[in-house]
């Protein structure tokens, strides 16, 4: 905290000294109380991406290099082209913060937030995916809490504005204790056209300006400035910096706004997110190189009495700011009526490149509007921590568990077991457009109506693989989320990120920050896959421990599916069939399931990622999806192989013979190979008339792949072929095991 | 003849144009969407009331839409036969706005639950199942916070054939494991006695017309929509 002297009395920022002077500089003046508050926000971390934006830097040009790419970086949202006159738009951000202190409206309105960023591009919001970080649930009423709420709260509020949530993944682990992780992610389907229809500057002056949507209150104030600073036991009494959540409203002002996109007359629109009015209105006009000027006495208010400072930076929910041609503004006016959603024509844009707001005869906000919305970066160091070497060295203990005992505590693991106690509290059905469920896929599959055109998407990534190597987590990450939508059939089309790191102030923090985004950037220009948007959370530190959380570049995949038929589902299908293993198993156990749950350690040689390998298994499941070869896929994930497995017999009651001889590496121990988490592996069920023909594409591709086993009808599987003696696992009871790890921890 | 159905769009309905696009692309029939206070009766053959989260639930699911002109509108369509149907929000509508006896309460469980469940057909003479067989088993899902069934007068809706859906198993069977929600006696769905035209469930059907989005590969909800246009049709000959 700053504290800083002007005419009209002091005030506290969280603006360094330098940057006050910057600010004093640039305006050849002293900035008033409300304009110091503005730019407190627009220069928090949060608004401006002071510490990240240099490195960010590194991602290349989607929207220049990708011809599909409509809308980047920068943008509120993505925007990609996916043919037939329709456009997604799709984004990830995190509301970490918020929830970690009221889960419940802190998760709310991390929905709310990310659908206004999807509709603001001026299409439908019709899927949610959430990605959550808590604390180990077991003997931890304070994580159990959070996560409960923080479900109910994406439930809640999702459910209510009717879009389908059709994915999500979540981890249990320590670092996440105090602060949890509540990323949401949201995808939109409209026409290009309509995405046309709804910049997110305005370029036009003599225009519009119109606040519609819910009224600004006192709540929320600051809270981007909240959310650039690390918790402490003081931040308890931030709850006022939580906003409150209306998802009846969010549901008029979603109706309301493509309504009044329909018109063609909106030339501009934005959502007030972090940041408030100052944000909004600053990076419109900035954006736009217009100017504005704004009556402040239009602005509605929530309560008496407020002045400019607070008006200009509430974060209250629900508001959408619209720039509208004089000609289309009445018919605008008339949509906004019949939705009965509360609005007000606050000023009008002109070309003064300056943003005014005026309180009768006063000028309280008088600024460049290129001054707010262009801050000035800081050069952070960065340092990797010291303690890596020796965690990295760490060995995998020989087990004193039989590997039968090791695999039914992994399917029980909270990290492992069934989430369905999660997805089942979410709509993910509403819409018409489900075709692959929560728990039946590696990612949700939604139908485009009118179209032979299916969406797969999904989001991951592996804190404990980034803990121990972020470069290499943030590709392993890559590699799992995009073959999550492979699985499904879908090629992958474009990336977003939700970046949630520790106090970037703190160098060892910020090189995990700083490698995550290599990690990124190497893979994605490698494997020729545009990144359309991010966000990024510091300060996911708690203050009184000083531990950060475990590095989670979190990753967002959108695909396509062309056809019905070549949509792939998890379960495996006919018994009789064969089981292959794709893609060599390497002894990387290190940040493992099975090391935390078994040996209770985190270190060791986390997976490493081949990009050229990678890319070569992803050609050739194309080329056996194009020949029909394959009746079912899961990737290799968290646990190994046989959970694996395991999980692709449950649905249909089938069982598994499986025979390793051959199969791998003889270097390896048994539990190295069993329970490894190396990426980039599937497994696929196929027909065994297929079966040379597949071998012989592996050869001609240079794949590695084995056949593992076939599908018999008793529900267990058989395991042979390994060094110790063969052993085997009842379905029945794994079954049981994965699904009631969570509710006999939360239903109690 | 040319049918015409409306769906009522509800401030925060948000299954409206799930039961349009059914009833458009799937049933091939006339169907307008219809802001809630702009809807007249004289226009439609039948209406629709989706499901959703009508005025965000706030006071008590329904109740606030039960107050709505569209209800006084669709009172004079119940009262002359013509069908009314509820989906999930819309039942909840029904019964608040006493078209349908009894409530519906919070789940057993407390909370949302979004899952396919089977439901056994135990009426087949109205409005939205003369097409079944009593006794069918249909595949639908639900979603839903507040959703068990109750009534005080069990016996009379029993007496007078009230019941039109319970939850089943698979086979059909009643059990306290295939009922999702913690109704009375597994009731899923109910009509009136008069006209058996006013039909209010808890379950999708338009989630279940389409066999692309049924785990098992079924329409069934198909049904319940073709048997509504049935009705419609032997009502006016």
């Amino acid at each position: 905290m700053t504290k800083v002297k002007l005419e009209e009395g002091d005030i506290d920022v969280d603006l360094e000294e330098s940057e006050i002077n910057w600010i004093k500089e640039t305006l050849c003046r002293d900035p008033s109380i409300t304009e110091i508050g503005m730019f407190d926000v627009m220069h928090s971390e949060h608004c401006s991406y002071k510490s990240s934006r240099p490195k960010l830097k590194l991602f290349e040009d989607a929207e220049k290099n990708y011809d599909y790419v409509l809308a980047g970086p920068g943008e509120d949202a993505g925007v990609i082209d996916i043919g037939d006159g329709y456009c997604l738009a799709f984004r990830i951000e995190s509301h970490n913060h918020p929830s970690a202190i009221e889960p419940y409206h802190g998760a709310a309105t991390g929905i709310g937030g990310i659908i206004r960023d999807v509709l603001c591009m001026g299409v439908r919001p019709i899927a949610l995916l959430d990605p959550l970080r808590f604390g180990r649930l077991k003997g931890n009423p304070h994580s159990q809490w959070l996560f409960k709420y923080v479900v109910k709260g994406i439930a809640d509020y999702g459910n209510c504005t009717g879009i389908s949530t059709i994915g999500g993944e979540v981890e249990f682990d320590d670092s996440f204790e105090s602060n949890c992780l509540v990323n949401v992610a949201c995808i939109g389907l409209g026409t290009i056209e309509d995405f046309e229809h709804a910049p997110s500057k305005a370029y036009n002056p003599g225009d519009f300006v119109i606040l519609m949507g819910g009224s600004t209150g006192r709540d929320g104030i600051h809270g981007v400035t909240f959310a650039s600073r690390t918790l402490t036991e003081m931040s308890e009494a931030d709850r006022p910096a939580v906003q409150i959540g209306d998802p009846f409203t969010k549901k008029m002002i979603i109706e309301a706004t493509l309504e009044a996109v329909k018109t063609g007359h909106v030339r501009g629109l934005k959502d007030l997110g972090g940041g408030g009015l100052s944000c909004a209105l600053s990076e419109l006009t900035g954006d736009g190189g217009t100017g504005g000027d704004i009556d402040f006495s239009k602005i509605f208010t929530r309560e008496p009495g407020m002045n400019s400072f607070e008006v200009m930076l509430s974060e209250s929910q629900e508001r959408m700011a619209f720039i509208v041609r004089p000609k289309g503004l009445e018919e605008v006016l008339e949509v906004f009526r019949k939705f009965e959603v509360p609005h007000a024509v606050i000023g009008r844009t002109d070309d003064s490149q300056v943003l005014k707001v005026r309180n009768g005869e006063n000028l309280v906000v008088n600024l460049p509007a290129i001054a707010l919305s262009d801050a000035p970066t800081v050069a952070r160091p960065e340092k990797r921590p010291d303690y890596l070497d020796d965690l990295l060295a760490q060995k995998t203990p020989k087990p004193s568990l039989s590997l039968e005992e090791i695999t039914y505590k992994l399917i029980a693991s909270e990290n492992i077991c069934s989430k369905e106690w999660i997805y089942r509290q979410y709509d993910h059905e509403v819409g018409v457009r489900s075709v692959v469920k929560c728990g039946e896929g590696d990612s949700g599959v939604l139908r485009i109506i009118g179209t032979n055109k299916f969406i797969a998407a999904s989001v991951g990534v592996n804190s404990k693989h980034c803990f121990l190597d972020p470069y290499e987590g943030a590709k392993g990450g890559l590699v799992e989320v995009c073959g999550n939508v492979i699985a499904n059939g879908a090629k992958p089309l474009a990336m977003v990120n939700c970046c949630n790191f520790g106090n970037p102030e703190v160098p060892e923090s910020f090189w995990y920050f700083s490698k995550a985004v290599e990690g990124m950037n190497d893979f994605c220009r490698s494997l020729k896959l545009p990144i359309v948007g991010g966000n990024v959370s510091f300060y996911n530190e708690d203050e009184v421990n000083k531990t950060a959380i475990k590095a989670t570049p979190m990753i967002m995949i959108v695909g396509i599916i062309e056809g019905e038929k070549n949509i792939i589902t998890l379960p495996f299908k006919d018994m009789g069939n064969d089981i292959f293993l794709i893609g060599e198993t390497k002894a990387e156990l290190g940040g493992s399931e099975y090391h935390s749950v078994i040996h209770n350690i985190e270190g060791g040689v986390p997976p490493t990622v081949d990009e050229e390998k990678i890319k070569a298994i992803w050609v050739f499941l194309f080329e056996l999806y194009n020949r029909n070869l394959v009746k079912a896929n899961h990737d290799v994930n968290k646990g190994g192989v046989i959970i694996t497995i395991a999980e692709m017999c449950f649905k249909n009651k089938l069982g598994a013979n499986l025979d390793f001889t051959n199969c791998y590496d003889k270097k390896l121990r048994d539990d190295e190979f069993l329970f490894s988490e190396t990426v980039g592996r599937f497994v696929i069920e196929t027909s065994p008339k297929d079966r040379n023909l597949i071998l012989d594409l592996a050869i001609q591709f240079k794949i590695d792949l084995k056949k593992i086993g076939m599908l018999i009808s008793r529900s267990e599987i058989t395991i042979s072929g390994i060094k110790s003696k063969q052993f085997k696992l009842d379905l029945l009871k794994m079954k049981r095991l994965y699904d009631s790890t969570i509710p006999n921890l939360m239903e109690i | 003849m040319n049918i015409k159905i409306a769906v009522i769009q509800f401030p925060a309905a948000n299954c409206d144009l799930d039961a349009i696009h059914v009833l458009n692309n799937v049933i091939n029939v006339q169907a307008d969407l219809v802001w809630h206070n702009h809807f007249k009766e004289s226009n439609y053959d039948a209406v629709v009331l989706p499901g959703g989260f009508s005025f965000g639930d706030y006071l008590r699911a329904g109740i606030i839409a039960a107050h709505s002109p569209a209800i006084d509108e669709a009172k004079i369509m119940l009262k002359d036969g013509r069908p009314v149907i509820g989906i999930c929000n819309g039942f909840q509508i029904l019964t608040e706005a006493q078209f349908l006896p009894g409530a519906l309460l919070r789940n057993e469980s407390l909370k949302f639950s979004c899952k396919w469940v089977n439901l056994k057909v135990e009426n087949n003479k109205t409005a939205c199942t003369n097409k079944m067989n009593v006794g069918d088993v249909l595949a639908f899902p639900i979603a839903h916070g507040e959703g068990r069934y109750y009534t005080d007068n069990l016996k009379e809706l029993e007496d007078n054939n009230q019941i039109v859906f319970r939850y089943s198993t698979e086979n059909g069977q009643l059990t306290q494991e295939s009922n999702p929600n913690g109704s009375l006696d597994n009731i899923a769905g109910i009509c009136n006695s008069e006209f058996v035209n006013c039909i209010g469930l808890m379950p999708h059907p338009e989630r279940a017309s389409e066999a692309i989005l049924s785990p098992k590969g079924t329409d069934h909800g198909k049904l319940f929509f073709e048997s509504i246009v049935e009705f419609i049709k032997r009502r006016v000959s």
